[in-house]
């Protein structure tokens, strides 16, 4: 009778974890139908290989594609290198010795700043830095180095979870068969890290392909087709805002744009999670 | 691995390398300011580009204040201002490219069709606050404002002779499409927006109605024969030089004078907003 009562109760609890996880499932269905039902419409070879014209009501988003590229290889080609020898010393280094551990926890304490810093205040930095202090002006360089500011945090922070995940033993046993440091950490470390990588690339360039306000004052606003680095050029997520919010009868290329950006995104994450499996199974 | 890795440095350098080389002959020419202006001006600087070659103009937004801050510290040639030049701005020249009338909108579904300058400000000021007062239903107003900074606001408050601070908004927005969408989706709200954006969603099917304003029909073409009061000029601003009424780089004058010229007449209709008459 009590068991009986008691499983009753389960059920209940068990129902009720159920309907938040639903719900969250809900949301995301009505998000991808909204934009899928609304972008479609729009999407078209065209709409992918011509320029936009008319404010962007007409034409297509084949710059914009191009800027958003470019501002995202940027961001990344600064903040790998940076994000990966941060991490890689955060994890294997820094315990060492005494002042090694003192520097880490400062380290540590600005990128959990960095984290939290709201985006529009790293973009004003980016903006007052980048563009005035270092004269770049509006440019894919100074979108790509504010965005590269802003994924820093992420990258490092899974990036030395991972490193710090794996076992110990490893390390041991590398070193008594004597392995150098650094190929500890290049054949086994890293590799070992790889899902750990892969999670902080998909949430980098998930942040870096969501930002607006700060690429609006740092890549800039131009739908001309870039020439260099050093022009401006108005990435996926700003042509978005400025077709939904000021220009009337943008909502359809609006719609069309938030789908390419979705569709973008799934189409990046599955091609890196692709070549870091690859690159993880040679290593090992 | 490794190999792959090399090539792929190499492909990045010479990428960049390449990237590096600006076409050196190529004039340009920087505008920011008003994010209304933003995309008429986009597409009047692709004529202009087009029709001139060897040069790029490039137009950043940020408002209006920012257009003005830009080209007093000499950061850019033009900046884009919508409304008109105060005392203060005595330093910088006004030219004028278009207007952009604003108007009140309501909801179609508000049987209120015609509201006095004094019953706007009421509502505004939150004294009144029911649409029976008007003849409309027994249902509180929502009232839909523009956020600090906008010309749009400015202009609303000059005309109305109010201060910001007595101000009783429930919605803030920021542009004018976000204005038109509040209304739509809201019998009970009030806002006031671009003449030219209204009309274009009113002909999209959008529920939302412009009303009258001191009597005068809210229309492009009242705005374009002067009549409604509610209007503001849309600027192209330069600074000031040792001899007036000169812009200091040709280029600029030349963007300048084609803005105004007949052949813009066609894309200031087509970003819904009104060149000037003569």
């Amino acid at each position: 009778m009590m068991s009986k009562a008691m499983s009753q109760g389960d059920r209940i609890i068990q129902m009720g974890l159920c309907c938040p996880a639903l719900i969250i499932c809900g949301v995301f269905v009505w998000l991808l139908f909204d934009v899928v039902s609304q972008g479609i419409s729009g999407l078209s070879w065209q709409f992918l290989t011509q320029l936009p014209a008319d404010a962007g009501r007409a034409g297509g988003i084949v710059s914009i594609i191009v800027s958003t590229f470019i501002v995202l290889i940027i961001a990344l080609l600064v903040a790998l290198p940076i994000g990966l020898g941060t991490a890689i010393w955060l994890a294997e280094f820094a315990d060492e010795d005494q002042t090694g551990m003192a520097v880490a926890v400062w380290v540590r304490r600005s990128l959990q700043l960095l984290a939290g810093v709201p985006s529009i205040v790293v973009g004003l930095f980016g903006y007052a830095v980048f563009c005035q202090l270092l004269g770049l002006g509006y440019s894919l360089l100074a979108g790509g180095l504010t965005l590269g500011c802003m994924i820093l945090p992420l990258l490092i922070g899974s990036l030395e979870a991972g490193l710090r995940a794996v076992p110990c033993t490893y390390r041991i046993n590398a070193v008594a068969l004597g392995l150098s440091k650094f190929s500890v950490i290049r054949r086994i470390l890293l590799p070992q890290a790889a899902p750990a990588l892969l999670a902080g690339l998909i949430l980098s360039i998930g942040r870096a392909l969501a930002e607006t306000a700060a690429l609006l004052f740092t890549s800039g606003y131009v739908t001309r087709m870039p020439e260099s680095v050093y022009d401006s050029g108005r990435v996926l997520s700003v042509h978005v805002f400025d077709l939904a919010m000021n220009v009337p009868g943008g909502d359809k290329n609006a719609y069309a744009t938030a789908l390419v950006l979705l569709l973008g995104l799934l189409l990046i994450n599955s091609v890196l999670k692709k070549v870091v499996n690859i690159w993880a199974a040679r290593e090992n | 691995m490794s190999r792959a890795f090399s090539l792929f440095l190499v492909v990045i350098t010479l990428v960049l390398v390449g990237c590096n080389q600006r076409g050196a002959d190529t004039e340009r020419l920087l505008l920011t300011g008003s994010s209304t202006m933003a995309p008429l001006l986009t597409e009047l600087a692709i004529a202009f580009e087009n029709q001139r070659g060897q040069t790029r103009i490039d137009v950043q937004t940020g408002g209006s204040s920012r257009g003005i801050t830009d080209v007093r510290r000499g950061l850019v040639d033009i900046g884009m201002v919508s409304r008109s030049l105060n005392d203060k701005e005595d330093d910088l020249q006004a030219h004028l490219i278009a207007q952009d009338g604003i108007g009140l909108i309501l909801n179609t579904a508000n049987p209120v069709v015609s509201l006095t300058d004094q019953q706007i400000v009421n509502i505004y000021t939150g004294a009144a606050d029911n649409w029976q007062l008007f003849g409309g239903a027994n249902e509180p107003i929502t009232v839909v404002s523009k956020a600090e900074g906008r010309s749009t606001l400015d202009l609303f408050l000059a005309y109305f002779k109010l201060p910001v601070a007595d101000l009783r908004a429930h919605i803030i927005i920021g542009d004018n499409e976000q204005g038109i969408k509040a209304v739509a989706g809201n019998a009970k709200a009030i806002g006031y927006v671009s003449i030219g954006a209204a009309e274009y969603s009113i002909r999209a099917g959008l529920p939302i109605k412009l009303i009258p304003v001191n009597g005068v029909q809210a229309s492009t073409d009242s705005v374009s024969s002067g009549l409604f009061p509610l209007s503001r000029p849309l600027n192209l601003v330069t600074r000031v030089e040792a001899k007036p009424g000169q812009v200091s780089s040709t280029t600029a004058a030349d963007f300048i004078r084609f803005a105004q010229s007949d052949k813009a007449r066609a894309l200031i209709l087509r970003q819904y907003f009104v060149p000037p008459q003569g």
